[in-house]
Order: C-alpha cells, then structure tokens, then sequence
C-alpha cells in the first residue's frame, strides 16, 4: 500500500509538473465546456446534463490516449523501465500508483467541469442523482478507457491479443461496449451489473497488464 | 508485426499458458457479469424515479387473483433493426420485472413468429401487426418484416392486444402495458351519468359544441360508462350511478333541478362544470357572447339559488387573470397552442396576452415579496395591506390530493377558458355553509383578477392582417391593465369541493312532476274540459249523478311506463359531494379536439388531461393515479427568475436574455480554464523561485 502511494504521488506531481498537463487540460476544458454550455443553457429549455455526458466519450476519445500513452511509454523512452524493474517493488504497486494517479489528475479535470451543473441547478431544477450518477459514471467509463489504453501503451499486450484470440473473439470483445453500462448510470440507475461489469473490466486489464510487466521483469 | 510478434510469444513458450490463463480469467469474469445480470439490485436515484416501476403497477400485479398470461410475440432480437432492438432491451426487461412481481400469477410466454409461420396466422388474427422496415444498401433496397406486439389473457378469457409496442424507455413500457393489464383484470365498467347541454352557437365546423371527447376518450370509455340521464321524461338517476356530471347546465327545468337534487340527496357525487355565459369563436376568432339563460322558461326556481343553498355562490359575473405566469401557455411549438396566438411562419405560434384564458399557478401567492409588491403604490409599501395579503391569499393549487399530481410538475392546473365567478357561500372572507357540510376551494386564480359582468365582445384580435390584430390585442391589454389598477387585489376560486350532509332545495316545496305525469294532468284537464263542455242541457248534468268519466287511453299507457316517483328525500343520510368547476369550455370539444390549432390556439391540451384524471380521484382510484403523475418534473431553466407579478417591457427582457446567456456560457467556459492556467502558472513561478533559490545557493 506505501508502495502504491510513493508511485501515486510521484506520478501525480510528473502531471502537475509537466506543462503538457496543462496544455491538455486548458483544450479539454475549453472544448467540451464551450459545447456543452452553448447546448445547455437555454432559456427554457430543461436543465440537464445530458449533452454535457453526451459529449463526454467523444472527449475522451480524443484526449485520454494523451494523458495514458504516455504512463509507461515515457518510462520505456527515458529508458527508466529498466530502473524501475530492479526497484523492490511489486508490480501490482507501479500499476496501481500509475493508474490511480492518472486517474486522479482526470478527476481534478471533471472537478472543474462542476460549474455547470452549479449554473443550471441555480436558473432551473437540476436533478442531481442523475448528475452524481453520470459523473460516477464518467470516472468509470475513463477508468475503463485508461486501462485499455494504458494495457494497451504497453505494447505487447496489443500485439499478444492481436496474435492469439480469434476474430469472433476480437468481436466479441469489440461488443461488448462500456458505453452500454456508462448510459445506465449516467441517468441516475446504479444497478450492481454495472457496477460488476466494470470490476471485472477494470479487474482484467490491471491483471493483464501485470502479466505483461512480469514477463517482462522475468525476461530481465 | 503482430505475426512476428506471436512466433517469438510462441517460441519462448509462454503462448500457451498465457492464452489459457486469459481465456480462463475471460470466462469467470463473462460468468460473474452473467450472474450479475440475472439477480440484479439497482437504486434509481432519479428525485421521479423515473426508471422504477411505480407503486401502481406494483399494486396491480401484486393484486392479480387470477392467472395473467402475457403472450409476446417476439421475432429474435438479432434480426431487429438497431431502433427497435433498443425497444426490445426495454420491453424484455419490462416484462421480466413485472413476472417476478406477479409471483406466478402473471406468466410471460414468448413466441417467435418468424420461426412458425402459423404464428404469423395467429398473430394476424388476435391483432398483433407486423411492424416493416425499410433497409438499405448500395446494391439493393428491401422491407424486412418484424413482431413485437403482446396479448394478454386473463383468467383464460378476457383479452387485451397491443398490436405493436416499441418503448424507448421503462416508464413508457410501463405506461403502455400496466393500463392493459387493468383493462383486462377489471370486471365491470364503473357507471356515470351526465347532463350535457350543448353550445347554442355552432362551432366553426356547423356541428354543435358537447362534451364528447372526454367522455369517449380510451382512457375513460374504458373503464367508465357514461350513461345520459338528461331524457324527456325527467326520471330520477338510478340507484347504481354514483357520480353525475354536469356539462355547462343551462335553460333548465324544474324537473332536471329536482333530478339532481335528490341524486344528491341520496349521497351521489355531482360534478358541475359550469358558466355564466356562453362565447362562441366565430371566425378569426372572435370572442363574442351567445344568448344564454341558466334557468328553462317556464321555471319557478332558480338554478342559482339552487346552488346557494347547497353551499355554491355563482353571481353571475366572469373572471379575468392578469398575472402574466397564470397566462403562460404550455407547448407553443406543435400540438397547437394551450390560449391565443397569432400564427407564423413554419407553424410556430406568437402568443399573444388574453387575460381570459389562464390557470392556477402553483405558487404561494402570500409569499412576503409577493404580498409587498401588491400592497405598494408608487413605490410606497402599505404595512397593514401587505400583512393582510399574507394572511388571506391562497396558493394556486390549495390541496395536496393526488389529482394535481401531475399538475404540479408542470407548477399549474388546467387552462380555463372565460372562467365564471364562483365561491362558497359567504359574505366576503367569512364562509357560511349550510349546517353539516364542509367547503374548501382546490384553485385559485392570482390576485391579479378582474371580476365583471359578461360583456358582449371580448375581441381581442381586431383586424384582417397580423399586425394590426397584435396592435388590437396590446390596445385590449393595455385597458384590462388600466382597469386592473382600479380593482381590489382578489383571487377568484376556480374549483371547489363541498360534502356533507346536505339538505334538499325542494324540502316544503311542492316535487316538479315527470314529463308523463304533466302530459297526464294535461290529458285529465283536456278530459275534465271536454266532461264540463255542456253539449245541451241535460249532459251537462251526468256527471254530478253519474260514474266519474273513464282516463283517456293514452295517458293510461305513459303511467303504466314511468315507474312513480319515490318519496321526496329531504336529507342526505350519508354523505354526499359536489365538485364545482367555475368553467366548461376547458372540457369542450371544439377546444379539446383542437380545432382552433391551425390559427394559433386556443387549444385545451390540459383539459383533456385532466378529465379521466378527474374520474380516478372522484371514484378515488388510485391503481394508475402513480401512472398518470410519470411526468418528469418541469425543469425548465429561467434565466431571468420567476416574475410572478412583474410585467415589464418584452425588448428589455430579452436583452437582458440575451446578456446574461452570454456572459454565463463565458463564465463556464473560462472559468475552469481560468483555473487550470492560473494553476501551471503557480507551478511554472514556484518551480523558477526554486530554481533560483538551488542557484543562489550554489553561488552562494
């Protein structure tokens, strides 16, 4: 656990340090809070949230492989992977910390996302589970995106899958989209298959990436 | 690459292992969803859970007594085009809900149609329709059939179709089926009567104005049966009609006040709709007045005074509302217009201001700001008038019963249309009610209400072109704003309840007879003429000696028809209600049917809402009463706040609009970013005074 938070803290203040971060979060900001207000405040119009958590995964789609790639890619550029495998640490520590950290530094960029929702519960009657719900939600689907890509900044977990499994099993896999659960929360639904779904899906890339990590410290 | 990439995976001989490992770890995790998908528990957080089943549907399904079996015909979900397949997800997870809360009593059979063409023949012959689709691609364009429709049969015997159902969402699932299934388990229609005395003045179309539409709508004539008791013959209302509904009375007749007297008598519920006076919309909708009197010719009582003694106050005079949210009309863009609009281009509607036609808002008109606007002139407050509005003014919707449960999620009640007076019995603020009966009003207008008598015209869009009947209306509001500021600040009741122990009008007075029993007088008198008539001398003699003359035949058989009145009732034993609406034109059917939509309202949207809604509180079913309020709350965003009393210039306020749209879209956009670069600002500074510091300090 000590292990996990040293590894949390330093890559949490790499984000805070590096002026990319900030670049990054000035663009995601701006972008997604520029479409949505103008799609949100509206006299008359009903206050929600909808097109705001609409937008949402289209963001991400863009922005979060530049907050992930880059986890264990800059270690491997810099050539500090090899430093850090002999470190004593284990592996599920340098995962976690990583993960954690990126995944605390995407929740200060919703945080700050919070004036809408302020803005529209003052000049209408905002429901805020639902609101609660999507940004729970939010978290999740990024969670889940982060992993995918962070599983997949390592290569050879990409080049494993893309070797091994069978085209039904690629689309199979391909099928089963985190959007579908993210909808569910998002409108206020917290239903423990979702919550499930996203344990199991977090829970597999995090293992399959320590898979890869070991061999790879095993390899030496 | 990949390739290469396998070979040196497979050559260090971890391909193996790993593959298996993760097919393993696949599997268990693919379980655990499964699993978890089959015995779900979910929180709907939604403040109207919206994604719950509501407490009706649970009643309903939880009160079966016999088997329901929910027959859906289903072609496979793969085959869906992608709309529908979403309606499936739905409608699936809709049906298995309610079989687990049925406990065996409601059973969900599937059947798949595509699978069995006699299925096919089935479905055509029960009513399920096939629902077609048109896809394309670049080489061809086909219609692919499919079914999605549900039977439901109860007990083995009563039947209910819904020929195709694709809900987007639960509570649209639930509001389609869980109406079926009470139509199917409900043993008999609940009986109502009414009186309806149509409009003198044709609607615009030459038929005459009734109350039709709400009586014929699917919603009510399902689960009630409307039964007329205004006949020739005046009987009285029978034993096993409960509620009697009465459509704008008027030119009425002893015998019709005598019938609904003693259906009260008897502890019925009377609900009257009712008006002072009569406005027909003539073309280009003018609004003027139709001859009408309350009371038949020949009448010796007075339908008002009728009233009076049960309890009900009604002057006379009509009522007008100048609060500009009582006259905020609902949906102006398509499904016609809720009052009175100037039509425009792309069949967008201007509204325009007719303080005629408004609603109950749902505010606490005896709020202190709204108390302190009133009682001050010129910017001068008068301490002692606004501590009397505190104390007197009433909300809009002045109860909590489940009738405007829905009503105010739209914070209002229905539209009314040239509202009457009415009030209970009283002199001012002070209330006096017969002994044994109470009183309470459900609606209020604001106390922005002008009260007057019913003026001929109420023409509020003079003129052939747009622009000069929006300068008639401006001219007709700028008067009733002049006047407004002459009036007492009052609020008008708009519907009001009265039960008790009521005491009969007729009570000492002699009974109105039937219309055979006057045809029989009428015949004995036209005998008794004929029996006097002295043809010579020594006939007019034979009565006084003789046997009396025999009846006339044909008053003979009318008497042998009309079973005899029972003995007057003078008071009711148990207990009786009357609910009072100061309108009948929001119910109409010119105005429910829309008639009007194609020239800018007015159209009672409200009204043909409210009524079947009205029915399940008056007979105080409450199984679809949790249905019908599966509104989604209005949460419609104000820029410039609620201005209940406030009327100011139109330009300004969209300015100001406009301003503050603006300035609000620019604060959430630079506001977060704002913070971010003021932010890397601090690191950058922080980390170059460090930097510094390091270097002072190796120089030092």
């Amino acid at each position: 656990m000590r292990e996990t938070a040293v590894v949390f803290r330093r890559e949490l203040k790499s984000y805070f340090l590096s002026p990319i971060a900030y670049v990054f979060g000035v663009l995601f900001l701006g972008v997604l809070m520029y479409l949505a207000a103008q799609q949100q405040i509206v006299e008359g119009q009903q206050a929600s949230m909808q097109a705001f958590f609409g937008l949402l995964p289209i963001v991400f789609l863009f922005f979060l492989p530049g907050l992930t790639m880059r986890l264990w890619a800059e270690e491997r550029r810099s050539g500090t992977i090899e430093l850090l495998m002999t470190f004593p640490v284990r592996i599920g520590s340098l995962i976690s910390g990583k993960f954690f950290a990126a995944l605390a530094f995407l929740a200060v960029l919703l945080l700050c996302t919070m004036g809408l929702p302020l803005t529209l519960s003052n000049y209408g009657s905002l429901d805020w589970a639902p609101v609660i719900g999507a940004y729970v939600a939010s978290l999740l689907l990024a969670l889940v995106s982060l992993l995918v890509l962070y599983a997949f900044g390592f290569p050879r977990i990409a080049e494993w899958i893309a070797g091994f499994l069978p085209t039904w099993a690629v689309d199979l896999l391909g099928g089963i989209s985190p959007y579908k659960y993210f909808e569910s929360i998002s409108r206020g639904v917290f239903d423990t298959r979702d919550c499930v779904y996203y344990i199991c899906f977090c829970g597999f890339f995090l293992h399959a990436n320590a898979v890869a990590l070991h061999y790879r410290r095993l390899k030496g | 690459m990949s390739h290469a990439a396998s070979s040196r995976c497979r050559e260090s001989g971890i391909a193996l292992p790993l593959t298996l490992h993760f097919l393993l770890l696949l599997l268990v995790l693919g379980q655990a969803v499964y699993l978890a998908s089959r015995h779900r528990a979910r929180l709907d957080a939604t403040s109207d859970e919206l994604y719950s089943l509501t407490e009706s549907t649970r009643r309903i399904v939880g009160g079966l007594d016999k088997r329901l079996v929910v027959e859906a015909y289903f072609s496979p979900k793969e085959d869906l085009p992608a709309e529908l397949r979403n309606t499936r997800v739905v409608l699936d997870n809709f049906l298995d809900e309610i079989a687990q809360l049925g406990k065996g009593k409601l059973v969900v059979k599937r059947f798949n149609p595509i699978e069995d063409k006699s299925l096919q023949d089935t479905c055509t012959r029960v009513g399920i329709k096939p629902i077609d689709t048109q896809s394309a691609t670049t080489t061809a364009v086909g219609v692919s059939r499919h079914w999605q429709g549900l039977r439901l049969v109860y007990d083995g015997g009563k039947q209910k179709v819904l020929e195709q159902i694709a809900p987007t969402v639960s509570f649209l699932a639930e509001a389609m089926v869980t109406p079926a299934i009470k139509e199917v388990v409900t043993k008999e229609r609940r009986k109502i009567g009414f009186m309806e005395w149509p409009s003198s003045s044709p609607g615009q179309q030459g038929q005459a104005i009734g109350w039709e539409t709400v009586r014929t709508m699917p919603d009510v004539a399902k689960r009630y049966d409307f039964q007329n008791y205004k006949d020739a013959e005046g009987a009285l209302v029978p034993e096993d009609v409960q509620t009697l509904v009465l459509f704008r009375p008027m030119d009425i007749t002893d015998r019709q006040k005598y019938v609904v007297d003693q259906f009260v008598m008897r502890g019925g519920t009377l609900v009257l709709f009712s008006d002072v006076a009569d406005y027909g919309l003539q073309p280009n909708r003018q609004c003027n007045k139709v001859q009408m009197a309350l009371d038949a010719k020949d009448s010796e009582h007075k339908w008002q005074e009728q009233l009076l003694h049960y309890g009900i106050d009604q002057p006379g005079q009509i009522v007008a509302d100048l609060a500009p949210q009582a006259g905020q009309a609902y949906n102006p863009m398509g499904g016609g217009y809720e009052y009175l609009g100037l039509p425009m281009q792309m069949g967008m509607v201007r509204q325009v201001a007719y303080p005629y036609f408004f609603h109950a808002v749902d505010g606490d008109w005896s709020q202190p700001q709204i108390a302190n606007k009133l009682a001050s002139s010129s910017g001068k407050l008068d301490e002692e008038q606004a501590a009397y509005f505190r104390r007197t003014l009433r909300p809009g919707i002045d109860t909590d019963e489940f009738l405007f449960k829905t009503f105010r999620q739209f914070k209002r009640g229905p539209g009314f249309y040239w509202p009457c007076l009415m009030r209970l019995r009283g002199n001012g603020a002070q209330t006096t009610l017969p002994d044994g009966v109470n009183g309470r009003v459900l609606l209020w207008s604001s106390p922005l209400t002008i009260i007057e008598d019913p003026q001929a015209s109420l023409n509020a869009l003079m003129g052939r072109d747009l622009q000069s009947q929006a300068l008639a209306n401006a001219a007709f509001n700028q008067k009733l704003q002049q006047r407004l500021q002459s009036e007492p600040r009052r609020q008008a009741p708009l519907m009001m309840e009265l039960s008790g122990t009521f005491s009969s009008f007729f009570a000492g007075k002699q009974r109105p007879k039937k219309a055979s029993e006057l045809k029989e007088e009428e015949d004995r008198k036209r005998a008794e003429e004929a029996a006097d008539k002295p043809v010579d001398g020594n006939q007019a003699k034979e009565p006084e000696v003789g046997p009396p003359l025999p009846k006339p035949d044909a008053s003979a058989d009318a008497l042998a028809k009309a079973p005899a009145d029972p003995e007057m009732l003078q008071q009711v034993a148990g207990n009786a209600r009357i609910v009072a609406f100061a309108d009948s034109d929001f119910v109409r059917d010119d105005f429910t049917r829309g008639l009007y939509r194609q020239q800018g309202g007015p159209n009672s949207i409200f009204g043909a809402a409210f009524f079947p809604m009205l029915l399940d509180w008056l007979s105080q079913d409450s199984d679809l009463v949790a249905l019908q309020s599966r509104l989604p709350k209005d949460r419609k965003i104000s820029l410039l706040g609620d201005q209940l009393i406030d009327t100011g210039d139109r330009r300004d306020a969209e300015k100001q609009l406009r301003t503050t749209r603006s300035s609000l879209v620019v604060a959430n956009v630079a506001g977060p970013c704002a913070v971010m670069l003021a932010l890397g600002l601090f690191v950058l500074f922080s980390r170059r005074a460090q930097k510094r510091r390091f270097l002072e300090a190796i120089g030092n």
